[in-house]
């Protein structure tokens, strides 16, 4: 007989630790998997892991690919903590670009160091408006924000392939889906020659930092651990609820816009129907390989942004085709959720042994 | 029929606590035994272990000089050892025959044939056909009674029976108690409550800290006897004055108080009216799942209904939340003080902190202001007789007693007009349960107010000034405590009228 008990403390450093483990386990995972296809495991990984970045050129890459994901799991985050299953990330940063990069349309041709901030807030205002419709609808009409948030992402995603298509599409492009590129003063500002990282990555440490504030020394953050540990005692100790789910949102929402718009005005340049290989999805996965906190989410971002990487090399490499990098990251969920089930979790064979345990 | 049932050197430990230690009993038909003991004392176990659900580290069980091995609930039932649990093992929505015959290999005509020998023989009235959700705590206890008989138990073992009872239907249980040990079964009675020991069992073993610490007859013992045996040192009793409030100030007045819920699982209420003195405790009895949740959270702000009026100290609160309604001075206890008075993730101080009332200053312009919660927590700690002063401890290591007097210390400290604590003593040892009694009726010594929604009655009688009953969310007309009468309120919670 076995029986599944649910352990009583489980120690902070191991909480910790179980992200490495699964990291670990991944790349065991991703090693058999290679094996099985016909190549040697360790070259395979060496392709998929450490060639992306043996350079300075990779190491930017990796900082462009995990600047939205870090951006976009911090703003989950907020939503996760207190118990808000915010999953349509991709579509509020589909929107943040849809409003970012209509603005920065708007602003062809004009010059002025006003217009690339003024973008940008509309990204992050864009982003927020739409994740604030889930929000709306669950506490005003009581709907499931998992299905709305998710749902709301085939939305932005249909109402970016029209505008890009229809009225937004460049007029001398010969009619491919996609805008024309914006001016140099909508651009990102590039912080080294030669390299795509852009200006973007301080406003994910900027609110990497604010988020550690908001989360940890005052009050807003409090009362979302509280509402994440248990809603009848927020509810008890007064907490606006409502308020909260709804501030949440916005800060997730800004957050994904903001990574939104930061792909547009970066590494893109212009508006058209691939703006983001499922940054919005993957965060999700960030933000739970972090743990949630702040400072996990960086690491997780940066590994989470290397599957994505060495999908390409591994597609140029081995020949294989590039959703190897979902694969990776399906497994990193995969073994994350198994390590946790195990960490919060004891499992005993009774009947094996004479004396009960 | 003569059974012998004797334990002999059972131990069991739990990782930081012995459960058992060496115990060795001896228990014979014809007799009711009791088995007292505070919580925690190691009865539960012992009981778990006689009927298999839990298998003892050491020592042995014999029925009738045998040795019989209890690995599984089943082997329990194999050697005819009945039990039935503090808590329902029914299916609700199945009917009463469909729950009996789940675990019976009768046949169903067979099955319906000695069930209806039992409810004639013992005088029991239940429609076998009706859902078990219609029924009484007490119906219901029934049904897992008529399950044990169904097997012929040689010994029946029954867990805190009367907790959920009325006190008619208390009586009626110990009157076919007492039936059956005429006819030879081997009945253990396991209790926390004295009065129902003495008038129900012939021997009382009492449990502490997983020993036997006394076995002897009834007839030899007293309350107070058993109570110093059980707690292991001696209690001061403490009683409250009887008062009279009839030019006292009216501190809250409660006017059309309905409610209607769309979840089957609530009560509605209908047309509560009533108020309150300074310095008064109103106490509002009745059996759980009459209202009682409903009524707390509307008082405390978590339900806000349409057309209530709550008057406090003659300002209309009704719309308030719970932290707006703390600012009034009210102070709230709820029922569950594991997932709702308090987060057992979060440490000591942090929940400390839910109480955020305006002049505490925990969060000062929305940061917070770790050291003054830490402050206010350790005068919370040492005021209450917490037995910890490590504020930073999470609160899951707290046993039941401290906890809730860390939750009484909280609401209490910031000297509240009046508190609204609904069952504060529910699973608490004695010496915890004194406690938190003595420190209510201080606080209406101190002038002011509390209501206590609860489900013992001896608290009831001994902490209120004057006592209602609800029942099926509707309020009885309320009492002086001194012309209340246990049977009074018995009849009152069954759903009966008076005078």
């Amino acid at each position: 007989m076995i029986k599944i008990e649910k352990r009583n403390d489980v120690s902070p450093s191991i909480y910790f630790l179980t992200p490495i483990l699964a990291i670990f386990l991944t790349l065991f995972g991703g090693g058999i998997i290679f094996y099985a296809l016909g190549f040697n495991p360790l070259e395979a990984l060496k392709f998929f892991f450490i060639t992306p970045i043996s350079d300075l050129y990779g190491f930017s890459e990796l900082l462009v690919k995990a600047t939205p994901l870090c951006l976009i799991a911090i703003g989950l985050s907020f939503c996760f903590k207190s118990n808000n299953w915010n999953i349509g990330a991709e579509g509020q940063l589909i929107f943040g670009g849809i409003v970012g990069g209509g603005v920065a349309l708007l602003f062809y041709g004009h010059d002025g160091f006003y217009v690339l901030p003024i973008i940008v807030l509309s990204g992050a205002i864009g982003g927020m408006i739409f994740a604030m419709i889930p929000a709306v609808l669950k506490t005003y009409l009581n709907t499931n924000e998992i299905l709305v948030s998710l749902m709301l992402v085939y939305v932005a995603k249909l109402l970016l392939d029209y505008l890009v298509v229809g009225p937004w599409s460049n007029p001398e492009g010969f009619n491919f889906p996609e805008t024309r590129q914006f001016s140099e003063s909508a651009r990102m500002p590039i912080l080294f020659d030669g390299l795509r990282i852009h200006a973007g990555i301080f406003i994910t440490l900027i609110t990497v930092f604010l988020s550690w504030l908001i989360l940890y020394k005052t009050y807003l953050g409090f009362q979302i651990k509280v509402s994440g540990l248990s809603l009848k005692t927020a509810k008890y100790a007064g907490y606006k609820g409502k308020t909260m789910i709804i501030i949440v949102f916005m800060i997730s929402g800004a957050c994904a816009g903001l990574a939104g718009v930061g792909e547009i005005t970066g590494p893109i340049g212009q508006l058209h129907r691939n703006i983001s290989p499922d940054y919005g999805f993957t965060a999700i996965i960030v933000a739970f390989l972090g743990r949630l906190n702040p400072v996990g989410i960086i690491f997780a971002s940066l590994i989470v942004a290397l599957t994505y990487l060495g999908a390409e090399t591994a597609q140029i490499f081995l020949q294989v085709p590039k959703y190897t990098g979902q694969v990776f990251q399906g497994m990193i969920l995969f073994f994350l959720l198994g390590s946790d089930y195990l960490l919060f979790f004891k499992i005993k064979f009774l009947g094996l042994k004479k004396n009960e345990l | 029929m003569n059974t012998k049932l004797r334990v002999s050197e059972i131990s069991k430990i739990y990782p930081g606590c012995v459960a058992n230690d060496e115990i060795s009993l001896e228990f014979g038909s014809g007799k009711i035994y009791a088995l007292l003991g505070e919580n925690g004392a190691g009865k539960s176990t012992l009981v778990k272990i006689l009927s298999g659900v839990v298998r003892p580290d050491k020592g042995e069980v014999f029925l009738n000089d045998k040795s019989i091995k209890l690995n599984s609930p089943l082997d329990a039932k194999k050697n005819n050892i009945g039990m039935v649990f503090q808590h329902f093992n029914l299916f609700e929505t199945l009917s009463v025959f469909e729950n009996l015959s789940i675990d019976s290999d009768k046949k169903n005509e067979d099955l319906r044939l000695s069930v209806n020998n039992i409810l004639k023989k013992y005088n029991f009235k239940i429609d076998l056909d009706i859902p078990v959700l219609n029924l009484s705590a007490g119906q219901k206890q029934k049904v897992e009674i008529i399950r044990c008989l169904i097997r012929n138990p040689k010994v029946l073992i029954m867990d805190e029976p009367t907790s959920v009872l009325t006190e008619q239907e208390t009586e009626d249980l110990f009157v076919s108690l007492k039936q059956f040990s005429d006819e030879g079964i081997l009945i253990i009675y396991i209790t926390h409550k004295l009065k129902e020991v003495l008038s129900l069992c012939d021997e009382v073993a009492v449990m502490r800290k997983g020993k036997v610490v006394s076995v002897s007859k009834t007839k030899e013992e007293k309350i107070e006897t058993l109570a110093n045996k059980m707690v292991g040192e001696n209690l001061s009793t403490i009683k409250k004055k009887i008062k009279n409030f009839k030019y006292s100030e009216e501190i809250l007045k409660i006017s059309n108080l309905n409610f209607r819920s769309d979840d089957p699982y609530e009560t509605n209420l209908i047309n509560l009216n009533f108020s309150l003195k300074k310095g008064e405790c109103l106490g509002i009895a009745g059996i759980s799942g009459n209202g009682q949740s409903e009524l707390f959270q509307i008082l405390s702000g978590e339900i806000i209904t349409d057309y209530t009026s709550i008057k406090f100290r003659d300002k209309e609160i009704s719309k308030l939340n719970p932290r707006e309604r703390r600012e009034y001075l009210m102070a709230f206890s709820p029922e569950d003080r594991i997932s709702q008075a308090a987060v057992p993730e979060l440490k000591i101080y942090e929940n400390v902190a839910l109480n955020n009332f305006k002049s505490s200053n925990f969060f000062e312009k929305g940061l917070v202001n770790e050291k003054k919660i830490k402050e206010h927590s350790k005068k919370i700690l040492s005021n209450f007789s917490v037995n910890t002063d490590n504020v930073e401890m999470k609160s899951q290591f707290l046993s039941g007693g401290n906890l809730q007097k860390l939750i009484i210390g909280r609401e209490l400290i910031t000297s509240p007009e009046l508190l609204v604590c609904f069952n504060p003593t529910w699973g608490l040892d004695v010496g915890a349960i004194n406690y938190i009694h003595e420190t209510l009726i201080n606080i209406n010594e101190q002038g002011k107010s509390s209501i206590l929604i609860s489900t013992d009655n001896d608290e009831l009688l001994k902490l209120s000034d004057r006592i209602c009953v609800i029942y099926k969310g509707k309020l009885s007309k309320i009492m002086y405590v001194n012309e209340v009468t246990p049977e009074k309120l018995g009849i009152l919670m069954g759903g009966g009228s008076i005078d």
